[in-house]
């Protein structure tokens, strides 16, 4: 019997990779980057118990639990193409081809940019890289930084930052264009950040948000909206402001910011510079489905998981033999609810190369999948149950068609 | 620096304002606006510029939610020619 192999050694990949070597499965993770548990790395923060997720070290507890177990874990080696020969499929790495009949893709998600005029500057990043640059590699990306685009990911970053003792100047919103469009507007941005806010340390913001439950009030709290912002961990958010260029003589020096109106538009003649050496661009994440897609996987845009999401069923299964997905590559949510679906995609996958057994396991999964996500603390986007119960109507449309056309 | 002279595609330099005109002019499809402008066509395979395209694209024409509007292709990593045609030296 071949070996499972699972592309991307992040909360969801080691998770299914342990659920799979502890059937007594030989599996083979691969992952491009050089240390195992994938975004998991970044992540700091208080959970409302006063613990503190520290993904550094979930993601040591994570690789450990799986080398014990038993699996391998190439890292450093980005998997360029795959592609489905005769039984099995193909994976092509830079130096190696590995064959398996189960593949597993937890590639996880990639980031939004929001192009900005100067965006092309030297120290101009997207907020991940920020993130990975000081909790994994424990470099400064500068001494003073400016993060555009408000949302959970730039929020909880900014915080990141100052922990390692890095000057965050504001939070602020980008100038509006075409792609920038949604985090540019006040009331889109406010909107999302509502269902979120027992997340604000401060009881004000708590409050404030209480009010907001009617258009009028959100109206009304982004029109008085302090223009200098409202300080969380004592940086500016700034909603009724937008960073309009980035500017600096071959690499930032600094942007040049404007208020804007409720809807989103410059007001002239209110541009001020603020002094910064790096930039931090957060426009929100994407599944990363490149190898779903060159797999031949059918795709659906669903707003409320992020974007296009391979098809697949609550047991992470796509409708391509041997081919499961686990974690954000299904839409953008949590570790904890990452970790979940590798448990179950791992389990899928157990129960296939048995010849069955595991089905109530599968079940038990599938239901703690739920329950997870009813319990996450951070969630992406509000609807993002809305969103799963559209992908399993596609997959439910998607099965009647395949059965109409072998009839 | 106005809107219109940011690079949006950094491999094949396609700034904002070449993206908006091409794409107010045909009314194009993302796929068409890509072969026009050869925003995404790049040697990073459009990793930077994907979603900016896509939007441009997308403000005046609908988009098909069962289709990636811009299509991936393998390699989807660079692979230096020697190890693609397993050229060993």
């Amino acid at each position: 019997m071949g070996k499972v192999i699972i592309i991307g050694a992040g909360p969801a990949g080691l998770s299914a990779a342990i659920t799979i070597a502890e059937k007594g499965l030989d599996v083979l993770v691969i992952d491009e980057y050089m240390v195992g548990g994938g975004r998991l790395l970044g992540q700091l923060y208080e959970e409302p118990n006063g613990n503190w997720w520290n993904g550094i070290k979930e993601s040591k507890s994570l690789v450990e639990r799986a080398k014990n177990a038993g699996v391998e874990i190439q890292l450093h080696t980005p998997v360029s193409n795959i592609e489905r020969i005769d039984d099995e499929w193909v994976i092509y790495t830079e130096s190696e081809v590995h064959y398996t009949s189960h593949l597993l893709l937890a590639t996880g998600a990639a980031e939004t940019p929001l192009p900005i005029p100067g965006w092309t500057l030297p120290g101009v990043m997207s907020v991940g890289a920020a993130q990975v640059m000081t909790n994994v590699q424990r470099v400064k990306p500068g001494n003073r930084g400016v993060i555009v685009g408000v949302n959970v990911l730039s929020s909880a970053i900014a915080m990141e930052l100052k922990i390692a003792n890095i000057d965050v100047a504001c939070i602020t919103l980008p100038k509006m264009n075409i792609p920038t469009e949604k985090s540019a507007d006040p009331m889109e941005v406010m909107n999302s950040l509502l269902h979120v806010s027992h997340m604000a340390p401060s009881a004000f913001v708590k409050l404030g948000s209480k009010l907001m439950t009617n258009d009028f009030m959100k109206r009304m709290g982004i029109t008085f909206f302090p223009k200098n912002g409202v300080k969380m961990w004592d940086i500016p958010i700034m909603l009724r402001k937008a960073v309009v260029e980035i500017y600096g003589d071959g690499k930032v020096e600094g942007v040049k910011i404007a208020t804007i109106s409720p809807s989103g538009e410059v007001v002239a003649g209110t541009e001020e510079n603020i002094s910064a050496d790096f930039v931090c661009i957060a426009g929100g994440l994407y599944p990363l489905a490149e190898l779903a897609a060159v797999a031949g996987c059918p795709f659906y845009h669903i707003e409320e998981l992020g974007g296009y999401v391979p098809l697949h069923n609550e047991q992470m299964q796509t409708p391509v033999e041997g081919l499961y997905v686990a974690g954000n590559i299904t839409g953008i949510e949590g570790a904890k609810v990452a970790i979940s679906q590798g448990v179950t995609a791992g389990l899928a996958i157990a129960n296939d190369v048995l010849g069955g057994g595991l089905e109530s396991n599968i079940q038990q999964a599938i239901a703690d999948i739920e329950t997870t996500r009813d319990n996450a603390y951070i969630q992406f986007h509000p609807e993002v149950k809305e969103g799963k119960r559209k992908l399993q109507q596609y997959w439910e449309e998607h099965q009647n068609k395949s059965v109409a056309i072998t009839l | 620096m106005t809107d219109n002279k940011m690079i949006i595609c950094r491999c094949e330099e396609v700034t904002y304002g070449e993206l908006v005109e091409t794409a107010e002019k045909f009314g194009c499809t993302p796929r068409e606006l890509k072969l026009r402008t050869r925003a995404g066509m790049g040697y990073c395979g459009g990793r930077t510029c994907r979603s900016a395209v896509d939007s441009i694209a997308l403000a005046a024409t609908e988009r098909d939610i069962s289709e990636i509007t811009l299509k991936y292709q393998p390699p989807i990593r660079p692979v230096s020619f020697g190890k693609l045609g397993d050229v060993t030296k």
